[in-house]
């Protein structure tokens, strides 16, 4: 680069931000082509029933209604929702349907109200059939099926034994278990799904508008469940407000919504609102870890046994918990340690709930609280330091990069070196001084330490990958000297176009004011594995800051052909190609543009004309972020509430391209731990009713229940062009274990251990009088 | 038609005033006043998030008072004055001092809760200038926000409430 | 989640209201804040055939004080009776009380009244009312009834008032005592109470309590008072032996049973909890000495 950068670093206001904060951003519920139909669903009250009557007719009757579709209608059609393994997915329920909040029926009609009243008049007779939610019963022999044809409710079984494991747990000298039960989420974007969908027949061309995560995932599970080739749809992302995983994929209500636009030929929109959201969107998490860690005397982790069971609902999906969040911690269980053998077996069943899917930090929550919990328990058992344990067994600087027991490569990173600075900020000396003294006074006050490893920016972490290895960036320079970067990857809220137009803005030497940042359209973005897995700012900009390279090094070509100088001694300077040492003699990029744009005979001979370059950038397998927390909370042995006094966080996400950015990730991500830890639960009973269905009983964080969180960074710089690492998820990961683990520490005189999550008031007090008594 | 018919007719005529500007029109009695500021004035800034008044999302001033857009009746609007986000600021150029300090400590992520906080701490500040932290809190904990954890809501906040204080003082 | 449809009738008196109550009985509901009413149409979960928007009625939304009593009138918005000085001064129970009701933005438009005709069993008002011996001003078409609130709430969500019935007003007695306190738990700041305590207190100089007016909300079905628990204080030295006694007692009035928000033993304990801290801090209140 020939100058420092300007922007990549600093703590730039966002690009985007004027438009929402004047009231401009444009939703999905915001579009509204004329003749616009709304859609309703008829959604189960049941858990698991037979669909013994189903008239429509009455609906038809209904003011303003057009079209009432059932599930047999679109298995008819042959229309099934897209790229699922395992049994077919109706998009919507035929003969059975198989959770509360199952969709069955859609009423297409000309507002939203009159959709209602439609569903309304829909006949049902439903006969109730033996449902069953948790998934160790699900497994149970015996147990009622979620579909009966099926032999039993296992979905998806890996297990994994490596040579050693049994003689290290053998020999271990102290061996420590737990059983940790991540409770049943959702992630509950303020933004609720929606799409709208319009079709073209004269020219076969469906226009979809989404909340999605993914746009073009959307368009090529459209397409297949549809049977239209990927060209003929175009799926367009206005602003979306908040994904956090529940956006990520194709889901039946899509499908359907599409489909009815096909048919109907008018633009067709649902919006889904919040009862819906709370039992449509993909639920999350729900798994149980029963783990084992084996420790020698001087504290040397040496292996881990972990069985994990999940459930999935009543659906196995591409993305499913029951999958994704197992298997990614089978591989990352270690943490930041050095662990010699995991073993390990996933159990997935199907349930009568809710299908669950992805929310951000898949995998993490879950294991980083077993990982650190071992650790804690180990440490009190063999009577070391907590902290003197930890840095024992993390990984070392000098033996990066770390090939992992579990097949995992660990780029270079700062483990020792974060967990002591958090020790530092949190005055680990001072805490535990205050601790005595608090205890002295009969207070409870306690620490709790997340050290974590986020697995970023995933590349080809599998020979065949399930998910898009690259994304892609095409940067070109108009005639006038600006600047427009089409990247793959889209934001619903983290700001992509001011941290692309950052880098863009540096690598080509321009004004940011110069730079515009688009995505979210598939028929202008070029393809990719949209947003997920904390993989923007490293692997989309990555991929624009390649292609910017490549567009740097055409636009000096360019001037220094103009200015009569061999390349090398050219250079971009403040929006002028420039002769080094020279200033006064340089071209505007406004010069170079209108010549590689209009003037032929001005290029280099053989050079193609136009200022554009593309990149498809594949970045290593996984990049991993590094970092830790530490909360110090105080317990009120009355009530059992947990109040948080000080909670830090030392990231380590390689380059930052915008800190401020960085900081608002980590301040979110740990509010959203604070849900996990203490207030969020979706909870079933045994006959399969959901137990929160709206926001007054889904305690979400609020203003009063989030710390002031300390942010501290350091920066190992990664492999990807710039040097960054992704970082979207790592708060989230980490913060439900230190949290958790601050109350067991505040609790220690006492002896409590958790064993789910959340740790309501009522759940702490419990756990405090049935060890007291 | 008479005054008696009109009163139970499934639409009314409604007329209010909104950013500044008189709105009048028929409206469906069932319908909201988030809806119908949405989707017949065609003020989208007004969010609609969860439809049973806990998010914040679709808050607005009615007669100088935050409350939910979508607890209120459309029709029971008539006859009073409303502010929303598009009428916080003179201009989408000339930002309202909250607005710019909401900018400056990144106060949002997606936006999506964006206006109904604005429009929570707008009425905080009109109320009371000079909010402690506390006073602060308890109006913010009528908005969800997913994104942003709160803290960078809370410090624009009290930094506006300087800011104005500063500019009131200045003139 | 659109309101199902509905007629919508916005009557200019009282007299009106009743007529139309009269004539629609259950079909009709009255929609005063619409704090709760709202989120139930949205749902669909009320379906009234008639809504009542009471909403216009002149004169019903100034608070009074009168020679025995407060009176707040039906259309007195709770963030209202909050800043009211009438309230600080008459009724510091409520008006700590109200702090604890969802948010601003809700109490903006959220009434008292509306609140006792909900009958959540969980909601500070009806708990306030009950404390302070309050009376529900019914007006029908049979006339007035002023109902004394132990004796309006009959169950969650259930009231002694009939169907062509509407709360003109609640009155509450002016009635000084020396100490008064309000707590409560709930899950985040504005929720519903997992269990709130509301303790009214006269405290004689030598330090015994003369009076003791000890209530509890989602105890029960209702919001009631703790007669056993008023009793046993009754003439007791304040302090803290007596309020740790009284306290315990409380415990086991709770009759609440399970729910997705609490067990029956957490909330005998936050009773026990939350009853030991109002007595006391009602007790320091009052100025006298306690033990
Ligand atoms: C997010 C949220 C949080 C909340 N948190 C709390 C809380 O913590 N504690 C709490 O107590 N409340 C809480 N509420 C409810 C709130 O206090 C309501 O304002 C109150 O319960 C109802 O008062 P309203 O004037 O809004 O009545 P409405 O909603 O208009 O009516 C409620 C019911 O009372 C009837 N009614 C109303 N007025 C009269 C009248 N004058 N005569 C006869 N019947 C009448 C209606 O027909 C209806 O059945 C919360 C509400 C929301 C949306
Ligand atoms: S939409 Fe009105 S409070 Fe959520
Ligand atoms: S910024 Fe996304 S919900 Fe607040």
């Amino acid at each position: 680069m020939a100058q420092a950068p300007r922007f990549t670093g600093q703590r730039i206001r966002r690009v985007e931000d004027p438009r929402f904060l004047t009231g401009r951003g444009r939703y999905l519920a915001d579009l509204e082509p004329l003749g616009t139909l709304a859609v309703a669903f008829l959604r189960s009250p049941h858990a698991h029933a037979r669909i013994r009557r189903l008239d429509v007719t009455p609906a038809l009757q209904v003011s303003g209604v057009a079209a009432v579709v059932t599930g047999a209608d679109l298995t008819e059609a042959n229309i099934y929702c897209a790229g699922l393994g395992g049994q077919p997915y109706p998009p919507l329920a035929v003969d059975e349907v198989l959770y509360v909040g199952h969709p069955l029926v859609a009423v297409v009609a000309r507002s939203r109200a009159q959709a209602e009243d439609a569903i309304d008049a829909v006949v049902v007779e439903y006969e109730p059939l033996p449902a069953v939610v948790d998934p160790v019963e699900a497994l149970a022999e015996g147990a009622p099926r979620v579909f009966s044809q099926a032999e039993s409710n296992l979905c998806f079984h890996l297990e994994h034994t490596p040579e050693g494991l049994d003689a290290l747990f053998a020999e271990a000298a102290c061996v420590v278990r737990g059983t940790f039960r991540h409770q049943r989420q959702t992630a509950v974007p303020m933004e609720t799904r929606g799409i709208l969908a319009q079709y073209e027949p004269v020219s076969s061309r469906l226009q979809v508008y989404a909340s999605s995560q993914w746009g073009h995932g959307l368009r090529d599970g459209l397409a297949k469940a549809l049977g239209l080739p990927q060209s003929k749809v175009q799926v367009t992302l206005p602003d979306v407000g908040g994904g956090f995983g529940a956006k990520y994929g194709v889901y039946p209500e899509d499908v359907v919504v599409a489909w009815l636009a096909l048919k109907l030929g008018r633009p067709v929109k649902w919006v889904s609102d919040r009862l819906e959201a709370m039992v449509s969107d993909f639920h999350a998490r729900d798994s149980i870890h029963i783990a084992e860690g084996a420790f020698a005397k001087d504290g040397t982790f040496l292996a881990i046994r972990d069985h994990m069971i999940s459930p999935a609902g009543a659906y196995l999906l591409d993305g499913s918990a029951a999958v994704l969040e197992t298997v990614i911690a089978s591989l990352v269980l270690p943490g930041p340690y050095k662990v010699q053998a995991v073993g390990f077996r996933i159990d997935g069943a199907l349930t009568n709930t809710t299908p669950l899917g992805t929310y951000r930090g898949v995998w993490g929550p879950a294991a980083t609280w077993v990982q650190e919990s071992l650790m804690e328990r180990a440490a009190s058992e063999l009577g070391l330091d907590r902290v003197q344990m930890r840095l024992h067994n993390m990984v070392r600087k000098e033996e990066f990069p770390y090939a992992s027991c579990t097949g995992v490569v660990y780029d270079p990173g700062s483990y020792q070196e974060s967990l002591q600075t958090a020790m530092e900020a949190i005055d680990y000396p001072g805490f535990l001084k205050r601790q005595r003294e608090a205890r002295a006074q009969g207070r409870y006050l306690g620490l709790g330490i997340a050290a974590f490893v986020e697995p970023t920016s995933l590349g080809a972490w599998q020979p065949e990958p399930p998910t898009v290895p690259y994304e892609s960036a095409v940067v070109r320079m108009e005639p006038g000297g600006e600047v427009v970067v089409q990247v793959s990857v889209n934001s619903h809220g983290q700001g992509h176009e001011t941290t692309i137009a950052q880098l863009v803005a540096d690598a080509l030497s321009v004004d940011i004011g110069k730079v515009t940042v688009r995505f979210g359209d598939t028929a202008a973005a070029p393809y990719g594995g949209g947003t997920f897995g904390s993989r923007s700012i490293t692997v989309g900009g990555g991929a624009a800051l390649e292609a910017a390279g490549r567009l740097r090094d055409k636009i000096l070509a360019i001037g220094a052909h103009l200015l009569e100088a061999a390349p090398e001694d050219v250079e971009l300077r403040d929006g002028t190609v420039a002769v080094k040492g020279v200033p006064a003699r340089s071209l505007s990029l406004a010069e170079i543009g209108r010549v590689a744009h209009w003037v032929p005979a001005k290029m280099p001979s053989g050079m193609e004309m136009g200022l554009e370059a593309s990149s498809r950038y594949v970045p290593p397998p996984i990049t991993f972020s590094n970092g830790c927390h530490a909360a110090e909370v105080e317990v009120d042995p009355k009530t059992g509430r947990v109040r948080i006094q000080r909670y830090v966080v030392v990231e380590d996400c390689g380059v930052m391209v915008n800190p401020t950015i960085v900081e608002g990730q980590i301040i979110g991500g740990v509010a959203q731990g604070v849900g996990a830890a203490f207030l969020e639960e979706l909870g079933y009973g045994e006959d399969g009713q959901p137990w929160a269905t709206t926001l007054m009983d889904y305690h979400l964080p609020s203003v009063t229940d989030v710390p002031r969180v300390e942010c501290l960074h350091l920066e190992t710089p990664s492999a990807v062009p710039g040097g960054m690492k992704g970082m979207g998820e790592s708060a989230m990961v980490a913060s439900p274990a230190a949290l958790v683990l601050a109350v067991e520490d505040a609790l220690s005189p006492l002896g409590v251990r958790f064993e789910r999550m959340p740790l309501t008031p009522e759940r702490v007090w419990q756990a405090m009088t049935a060890t007291r008594s | 038609m008479s005054t008696e018919q009109l009163k139970t007719e499934a639409e009314r005529p409604v007329a209010f005033t909104v950013n500044g500007q008189a709105w009048r029109g028929w409206v469906e009695v069932r319908r909201t006043l988030a809806d119908v500021l949405r989707e017949e004035v065609g003020l989208l800034g007004t969010h609609v998030g969860c439809e049973h008044g806990v998010c914040g999302a679709c808050t607005v001033l009615v007669n100088g008072q935050a409350v939910r857009s979508c607890l209120m009746l459309a029709v029971q609007a008539d006859g009073c004055e409303i502010l929303t986000v598009e009428g916080l600021s003179e201009s989408t150029e000339r930002l309202h001092p909250l607005q710019e300090s909401f900018w400056d400590h990144h106060a949002l992520q997606c936006g999506f809760c964006t206006p109904g906080v604005l429009l929570s701490a707008y009425a905080l500040l009109q109320e009371n200038p000079q909010p402690t932290l506390e006073d602060i809190h308890e109006w913010l904990s009528g908005n969800v926000c997913r994104c942003t954890g709160y803290q960078n809501i809370v410090e624009a906040i009290s930094d506006a409430a300087s800011r104005l204080s500063a500019e009131k003082g200045g003139r | 989640m659109k309101p199902a449809p509905f007629q919508y009738v916005v009557p200019e008196s009282l007299e009106e209201v009743m007529d139309i109550l009269g004539q629609h009985g259950a079909e009709a509901k009255v929609l005063a804040g619409g704090q709760s009413l709202m989120p139930l149409l949205n749902m669909r979960l009320a379906r009234p055939a008639v809504l009542v928007d009471i909403n216009r009625l002149p004169g019903l939304d100034q608070i009074a004080v009168e020679d025995t009593a407060v009176e707040i009138p039906c259309l007195v918005r709770q963030r209202a009776a909050e800043r009211s000085p009438i309230v600080a001064e008459e009724l510091p129970l409520l008006r700590e009380a109200l702090r604890h009701v969802a948010h601003p933005q809700i109490r903006n438009r959220g009434t008292i009244c509306g609140s006792i005709a909900h009958a959540d069993p969980a909601a500070e008002l009806a708990l306030v009312l009950v404390a302070l011996e309050g009376e529900v001003v019914a007006v029908g078409r049979g006339g007035e009834r002023r109902i004394p609130a132990n004796a309006f709430f009959r169950g969650i969500f259930t009231t002694a008032l009939e169907a062509d019935e509407v709360i003109r007003s609640v009155r509450i007695p002016r009635r000084r005592f020396s100490g008064q306190a309000f707590r409560e738990f709930s899950p985040r700041a504005g929720d519903f109470a997992l269990v709130a305590v509301a303790v009214a207190l006269d405290v004689d100089p030598q330090g015994r309590v003369q009076t003791a007016r000890v209530a509890v909300a989602a105890g029960s079905d209702v919001p009631a008072r703790l007669t056993e628990v008023e009793a046993r204080l009754q003439g007791a030295q304040a302090g803290a032996e007596a309020v740790k006694a009284a306290a315990a007692q409380a415990r086991e009035a709770v009759q609440a049973g399970s729910d997705a928000h609490a067990s029956e033993a957490y909330r005998r304990h936050l009773t026990e909890v939350l009853t030991e801290e109002a007595l006391l801090a009602a007790m320091a209140t009052t100025g006298g000495n306690v033990a």
